[in-house]
């Protein structure tokens, strides 16, 4: 089965566009002329407070995911809303939240200037969103770099007329695409170029490269939270019945005797951290213990799901 | 080099750290949770060994 074109458009530099995708249906960003950063949210159809969370995906994924990644939505959600299906290039961004019209007045002196937060907002206002609804953005053909010492740069990117990069939706999505403003900067080669989106009905091929998930109990609904409702004013006020309710809370501690023998103990004294511990042998051997643990039976980072083993069970 | 006597050392472990030493338990096919704690000092001390 292939791909059924669904529409087409061109996004005009400064201008971005929020499109309604559904479940099963992919989304192109194409190059037209080359070396343009595209500025990207996303937010469940349904429920616009679930959204995508670029720390989320950048925890699970590194700084510069590509192809073969998901794009995840905020905890308590945790869903993996889009599938990164093809990348082009290979390199795109999600350490740099998104150009604003402040960073433009207080580093360049403009009174207005097209930025990311502002297009963004724009488009998504098509929607009923508010510009404080604008997140984070995954940003397609941006080149950054962390450096040794955790500065993080911005340099030229080098995606030509035609690089595309692909995201299946994996739940019915908004998805905003939008032209990303920065002409004075090397984000998209010091100018503003038009974009190529296109929607395609998801070919068998497609659907198959997505990697099985898990479900877990802990990606909650807004029907498992103690209050789910929206609030609707913007003042903060006291909610005099709250009663606290944190998980595990409160934090017991209990005592569990090892006895060591000498070699055992030999070996404590040459894993202990001592420069964290000092003479604390129980803290130095908590150490040794989830250390070790982590090294057995992690089986992804950070706090992924474990596609590999979990996903197979 | 003299010998290290034998000692006993007490480790603090929360609810959370304790729920999940006994999930371990079968996995790392041990019985209990003392031995679950030398056996990672084992295989910890044999990994820095190795390295």
């Amino acid at each position: 089965m292939t791909r059924t074109l669904i529409s087409e458009e061109i996004i005009a530099p400064g201008t971005g566009k929020a499109i309604e995708l559904l479940k099963g249906q992919v989304l192109r960003i194409e190059q037209v002329e080359g070396g343009q950063c595209v500025d990207f949210n996303a937010f469940n159809l349904h429920d616009y407070k679930e959204f995508m969370h670029c720390g989320r995906t950048r925890t699970v994924h590194g700084f510069n995911p590509s192809a073969g990644t998901f794009l995840w939505s905020a905890p308590p959600r945790e869903n993996a809303m889009m599938y990164f299906l093809a990348d082009t290039v290979g390199r795109n961004d999600v350490l740099f939240p998104r150009c604003s019209a402040f960073l433009y007045e207080s580093a360049y002196g403009f009174h207005d200037h097209t930025n990311c937060h502002d297009i963004q907002a724009e488009a998504q206002r098509e929607y009923g969103l508010t510009p404080d609804d604008v997140h984070d953005s995954f940003n397609f053909f941006m080149f950054t770099e962390v450096e040794v010492g955790g500065t993080v740069k911005i340099d030229r990117q080098s995606s030509k007329p035609g690089d595309h990069v692909e995201l299946l939706a994996l739940m019915d999505v908004l998805a905003v695409p939008n032209v990303c403003g920065a002409d004075v900067m090397r984000t998209s080669n010091f100018s503003l170029k038009p974009i190529r989106v296109s929607v395609f009905q998801a070919s068998a091929e497609d659907l198959a490269q997505v990697p099985a998930l898990p479900r877990l109990a802990s990606q909650r609904t807004p029907a498992q939270f103690r209050n789910p409702t929206i609030k609707a004013t913007r003042e903060l006020t006291r909610d005099p019945a709250y009663r606290p309710e944190f998980t595990n809370a409160p934090i017991r501690e209990e005592t569990l005797e090892v006895a060591l023998s000498g070699e055992e103990a030999a070996m404590l004294d040459r894993l202990a951290r001592r420069e964290l511990y000092g003479d604390d042998d129980g803290a130095a051997l908590r150490d040794v213990l989830f250390s070790w643990w982590e090294t057995r039976f992690l089986t992804a980072a950070n706090g992924a799901p474990s596609m590999e083993t979990d996903a197979a069970g | 080099m003299p010998e290290i006597a034998p000692r006993t050392v007490t480790l603090r472990l929360n609810q959370q750290q304790l729920e999940l030493l006994d999930r371990t338990l079968p996995r790392a096919g041990v019985t209990d949770r003392a031995e679950l704690v030398r056996l990672a000092l084992r295989e910890a001390a044999e990994q820095e060994a190795a390295r």
